[in-house]
C-alpha cells in the first residue's frame, strides 16, 4: 500500500462522519379514513353520588382590611327581589385612619428657585375617594358622608362590633358601626361625572389627625341613601399647606395612609343548603371527591363500549365540575365578574386552615358573570378539573407528588369582595355533576 | 489503531440499523420492503444477488467465500420523495443505516464467517383526520393522528464455503428484530369542549420475531461469468405485543423466495449483471384479506463500467435500473416499484482485484404506485468498506 492509498484509509473515517451527519426527517403524512382506526369518544355526566362523598362550607379566610379598599351601604338588597321579611339590609362603611403628614416641601422662592420649606402650615385637607364606577350600584348621584372617629380602633381587625378584634383582644364599639362619631362633611358621588368623590376637611380636624399616637384618628364613610352599595378603590387624603418660603403660593400635599378597611352588616351566617365562593372575610367550599375507576353506566356508554368499563387516567379528556348558581341574598350578590379556582386541600385534618396545592385553573380561573347569580338563576358552572381527576385516579401527580382526595373551590385571589357565589349544594336536584369526555381504542370495554 | 477507529466508527454510524424507506404502501401489511442497501447493488439495479467480485451480501449466502481478509462495511441511505395519494400531496425525507455487514475468512478451512444486520420491512408513516363526535348531543371538532414507526430487520450469521477456485457456497441462518411504534392522539377543540382539555394518547408498541434461513451458491462456470443462486425460508414473522401494550400476538407467514442472478463480462471493462426474484405472497398467512399482492417477479439488470483503472485504485460507473414488487398493496392494486440508477465506485486502495478502502455511492429515482397511491422519491445510498482491518 503506498502513500497515497494510505492517505485515502485516513480519509475514511472522516467521509464516514461526513455522510453520517445531517439526518434529518419528514415522516410522509396524509388525511385519509384508511390509515386510522379512530378511538371512541363518549361524554358522561355522573351524579354527584357517583364521584363525591362530602361537601361543606368554610368562611373566615382572610380580613376586609387585605382588600385595600372599602364599601359603603346602606339597606342594601331589600328592593323587590330583595331579603325576606325580617331580614336587614347590608350596611356597610369604609374606614380610613391617614397617618403623618409630609415634613417639608420644595417650594419655588420670590427668586425662581426650588428649595425645601420644612416650616409647613397645614391649612385644610380633602378626602378624595375613588370608586368603582362598574360595580358600584345605584340608581344615580349618592351624598357620601365623611365621619371622625372617636374611639380607638384597629385598622386590620376592625368589624360593625368590635373597634379591635384580634387574638386575645376584642374592644367593643360604644356603638356598632364605629361608635360615637363626629360629622366631618358630605361629598356626592355622580358616577356620570367620573369616580372621584372629595369631601373637604377643616383646618381644626386636619390639625387633631396630626397628633398619629391617636389611636382614635380615622374617618368613616358613609351614605344614608337605601338600596345603595358602593365599592371604594382607594382614598386619600390632600393637604393644602402654607409655605414659609413663599407664604402667596399654596402647596397641596399627600398625607399617608395607614389603613383602609371596611365593616359591614349583617356578617352572612354560613349557608345550610348551597356551597358558597368569595366574600371578605372569604368562604370556601370543600369537597371529598372520589372519580370512579370502573364505569356501569349510563346506558348510552354501556351500549357502545360495554359494561362495566375500566377507565385510565390518560383516557379522560377532559372532566368538568358543573355547578349551579343560586341566587341567594342580594346584599352580597356579585354586581362584576367574579373568578374562582379550585385547588387540592394538600392536608384535610387540619381544616380549615389546610395549606391548598397550586391552583388548577389557570391564571385566569374560572370568570363568573353577575348576572348568573340574579334571580331565578339556575345557571351550569363549569369548572375545568381534567388535571385534577387525573391525578386522583392515577394517585399521584404526574411528578409523582400524592394527591388528596379533598378538594376547595374559593375565590382566585382571597378575599376579593364583599361579594360572594353560591352553588346548589349535593342534597338538591341540581346537585354538582361531573362531566367526563373519555376516549376508547377500538374495542375496548367490559363485559363479564 | 486508526483501522480500529474506522471500524467503531462504521459500527457506530450503523448502530441504529434500520430501514431506509418510508412509504403508505403496506399500512395493513408489515410496510415496505427495503431492498439492496448496498451502494454497488443499488447502482447496477441488482436485487443483491450474482454480481461478480469478491464481497459481502446478506442476500447472496456465498459471495463471501472468496475475500481473502477481515472485511466491514455500511450503508448509510438519505431518501426525499413525494407523494399522491388521490387528491392529496406531500413530501417525506428521511435517512437512515439500513445495513451492515462483516465477514472474517477463516483461511484454514477455504471459508468465510458472515455476520449482517439489514433492514427488511419498514412502517414509517403519518396518518390525519379532521372530524367531528357528538359528545352530550354537540358535534365537537376532533384531530386525530396516528403515527406509526418501526420496522423489521434480519440479524444474520453465515457462512461461505468455497470450493477450488469457481465454486462456492453458503448458507445463513437469521432472526427477525424489530420494533413497531403506533401512537393514537386525538385532540379536541377546547373551544367547543371547554379549557383545559387534554389530547388523548395510545401508544403502543410492538417487536417482531422470528427465523429465516438462506442457502445459496455461487460459481464461474467460465472466465466470463458469474452466476448465483439462493432459497431463502422463513418461518412465521411474529409480531408481539410489547409489556406495556395489550394485544395478542400476530403471526404472518413469509414466503420461501427464490433469487438467482447473473454477471457476464462484456469487455476488460465492462460487466453486465441481471438479478431476479421469485416470491409468491398470495398465499401468505395472517394477513387481512386483500392485502398482499398476487404479482411475483421482481428483476433487475445494470452495467458496470471501470472508468479509471490504476495500479491500487479504481472508479467504476454503473447503471441499472430494476423492476421490483411490493408484497403489500395500499388498497386493491398490486404494487409496482421501479428505480433507473446510476453510480460510482471509489476503490481507494485496491490491489490485485481486492478492495481494501472503498466507498459506492448510488442515486436512483424511483416511482412505486398502488393505486391510488403513487410515490416518487429520489434515494441516494452511500456504502463505506474496509478490507484488512
Amino acid at each position: 500500500m503506498n502513500d497515497r492509498s494510505r492517505g485515502w484509509m485516513r480519509a475514511l473515517p472522516v467521509i464516514a462522519v461526513v455522510v453520517g451527519t445531517g439526518c434529518d426527517e419528514v415522516l410522509p403524512t396524509a388525511s385519509s379514513d384508511d390509515l386510522i382506526q379512530g378511538g371512541v369518544a363518549v361524554e358522561v355526566t355522573l351524579p354527584f353520588t357517583d364521584f363525591g362523598t362530602r361537601a361543606r362550607v368554610y368562611g373566615g379566610y382572610g380580613r376586609a382590611s387585605e382588600l385595600a379598599g372599602g364599601f359603603i351601604a346602606h339597606d342594601f338588597g331589600t328592593g323587590p327581589d330583595g331579603l325576606a321579611a325580617g331580614e336587614r339590609g347590608l350596611e356597610a362603611a369604609t374606614l380610613l385612619r391617614f397617618g403623618r403628614y409630609p415634613g417639608f416641601v420644595s417650594v419655588t422662592d420670590t427668586a425662581g428657585t426650588n428649595r425645601p420649606d420644612s416650616s409647613l402650615t397645614f391649612l385644610s385637607g380633602r378626602i378624595v375617594a375613588r370608586l368603582d364606577t362598574l360595580s358600584s350600584i345605584l340608581s344615580g348621584p349618592v351624598e357620601v358622608i365623611a365621619h371622625a372617629i372617636t374611639e380607638p380602633w384597629d385598622g386590620p381587625s376592625a368589624t360593625w362590633e368590635f373597634a379591635v378584634d384580634s387574638v386575645g383582644l376584642r374592644v367593643p364599639w360604644s356603638l356598632p358601626g364605629g361608635g360615637v362619631v363626629e360629622e366631618i362633611g358630605s361629598g356626592v358621588w355622580d358616577p356620570e361625572a367620573g369616580d372621584t368623590l372629595s369631601i373637604t376637611v377643616d383646618s381644626a380636624r386636619v390639625a387633631s389627625w396630626a397628633d398619629t399616637a391617636d389611636l382614635s384618628r380615622g374617618v368613616r364613610l358613609t351614605t344614608r341613601a337605601p338600596g345603595v352599595r358602593l365599592q371604594m378603590r382607594s382614598a386619600l387624603l390632600w393637604l393644602e399647606t402654607l409655605p414659609s418660603i413663599n407664604p402667596d403660593t399654596i402647596v397641596q400635599v399627600l398625607a399617608d395612609t395607614e389603613a383602609t378597611s371596611f365593616i359591614y352588616d349583617p356578617i352572612p351566617k354560613a349557608p345550610d343548603n348551597s356551597l358558597r365562593v368569595g366574600g371578605a372575610p372569604a368562604w370556601r367550599t370543600v369537597l371529598d371527591l372520589d372519580p370512579p375507576r370502573v364505569l356501569h353506566g349510563p346506558p348510552e356508554l354501556c351500549d357502545v363500549l360495554g359494561c362495566p368499563l375500566e377507565i385510565s387516567p390518560e383516557q379522560i379528556s377532559y372532566a368538568g365540575l358543573r355547578l349551579t348558581t343560586l341566587a341567594e341574598s342580594p346584599a352580597f350578590a356579585p354586581s362584576d365578574t367574579l373568578t374562582i379556582d379550585i385547588r387540592m386541600v394538600t392536608v384535610p385534618d387540619i381544616l380549615p386552615k389546610s395549606p391548598l396545592g397550586p391552583p388548577t385553573t389557570g391564571f385566569a380561573g374560572v370568570v363568573l358573570a353577575p348576572e348568573w347569580f340574579s334571580p331565578p338563576a339556575g345557571h351550569v358552572v363549569e369548572v375545568p378539573v381534567t388535571g385534577l381527576v387525573r391525578d386522583l385516579l392515577r394517585g399521584e401527580t404526574p411528578d409523582g407528588d400524592p394527591v388528596s382526595n379533598t378538594v376547595a373551590l374559593l375565590s382566585r385571589f382571597e378575599p376579593l369582595s364583599i361579594e360572594y357565589v353560591s352553588f346548589s349544594d349535593e342534597r338538591s336536584a341540581d346537585a354538582p355533576r361531573l362531566r367526563l369526555i373519555l376516549n376508547f381504542p377500538p374495542g375496548s370495554g367490559g363485559g363479564g | 489503531m486508526r483501522k480500529t477507529l474506522l471500524v467503531l466508527a462504521l459500527l457506530a454510524m450503523a448502530a441504529p440499523g434500520q430501514a431506509s424507506g418510508q412509504s403508505f404502501l403496506g399500512f395493513r401489511g408489515l410496510g415496505v420492503p427495503v431492498g439492496p442497501a448496498d451502494g454497488r447493488s443499488v447502482a447496477l439495479g441488482n436485487l443483491g444477488i450474482g454480481l461478480g467480485r469478491a464481497g459481502l451480501s446478506v442476500t447472496d449466502p456465498a459471495a463471501a467465500a472468496h475475500i481473502p481478509f477481515p472485511s466491514v462495511f455500511v450503508s448509510m441511505q438519505p431518501m426525499w420523495g413525494d407523494f399522491q395519494l388521490e387528491d392529496q400531496s406531500g413530501t417525506m425525507r428521511t435517512t437512515r443505516f439500513p445495513l451492515i455487514a462483516i465477514g472474517y475468512p477463516v483461511l484454514s478451512v477455504n471459508g468465510t464467517v458472515t455476520l449482517s444486520l439489514a433492514g427488511y420491512l419498514e412502517q414509517r408513516w403519518v396518518g390525519h383526520t379532521a372530524r367531528t363526535v357528538n359528545l352530550g348531543g354537540i358535534d365537537v371538532p376532533v384531530d386525530d393522528r396516528f403515527t406509526t414507526d418501526g420496522g423489521t430487520s434480519v440479524a444474520r450469521v453465515g457462512w461461505s464455503q468455497r470450493f477450488g477456485a469457481r465454486f462456492a457456497a453458503g448458507v445463513s441462518a437469521g432472526a427477525y428484530v424489530g420494533r413497531l411504534e403506533r401512537e393514537f392522539d386525538r385532540t379536541l377543540d377546547s373551544l367547543v369542549v371547554g379549557g383545559d382539555v387534554r389530547s388523548y394518547t395510545e401508544a403502543s408498541s410492538w417487536h417482531y420475531g422470528g427465523y429465516t434461513l438462506t442457502a445459496g451458491f455461487g460459481a464461474d462456470p467460465h472466465d466470463l461469468i458469474h452466476l448465483a443462486g439462493a432459497l431463502e425460508w422463513s418461518g412465521a414473522l411474529k409480531e408481539s405485543p410489547s409489556e406495556d401494550t395489550e394485544g395478542d400476538e400476530n403471526r404472518y407467514s413469509i414466503p420461501l423466495r427464490l433469487l438467482w442472478g447473473a454477471t457476464g463480462r462484456l469487455s476488460e471493462r465492462l460487466h453486465l449483471n441481471t438479478s431476479f426474484a421469485y416470491q409468491d405472497w398470495s398465499g401468505a398467512d395472517g394477513f387481512q384479506p386483500g392485502v398482499v399482492s398476487a404479482k411475483t417477479l421482481s428483476y433487475g439488470a445494470g452495467l458496470e463500467l471501470q472508468v479509471v483503472r490504476r495500479p491500487t485504485r479504481g472508479i467504476p460507473l454503473r447503471l441499472g435500473y430494476r423492476r421490483v414488487v411490493p408484497p403489500f398493496r395500499y388498497q386493491v392494486q398490486d404494487p409496482v416499484e421501479t428505480a433507473w440508477s446510476v453510480g460510482l465506485g471509489f476503490n481507494l486502495v485496491e490491489v490485485d482485484g481486492i478492495r481494501y478502502g472503498w466507498m459506492d455511492v448510488a442515486v436512483e429515482r424511483a416511482e412505486r404506485s398502488s393505486a391510488p397511491l403513487s410515490e416518487n422519491f429520489w434515494r441516494a445510498t452511500v456504502s463505506l468498506g474496509i478490507t484488512r482491518f
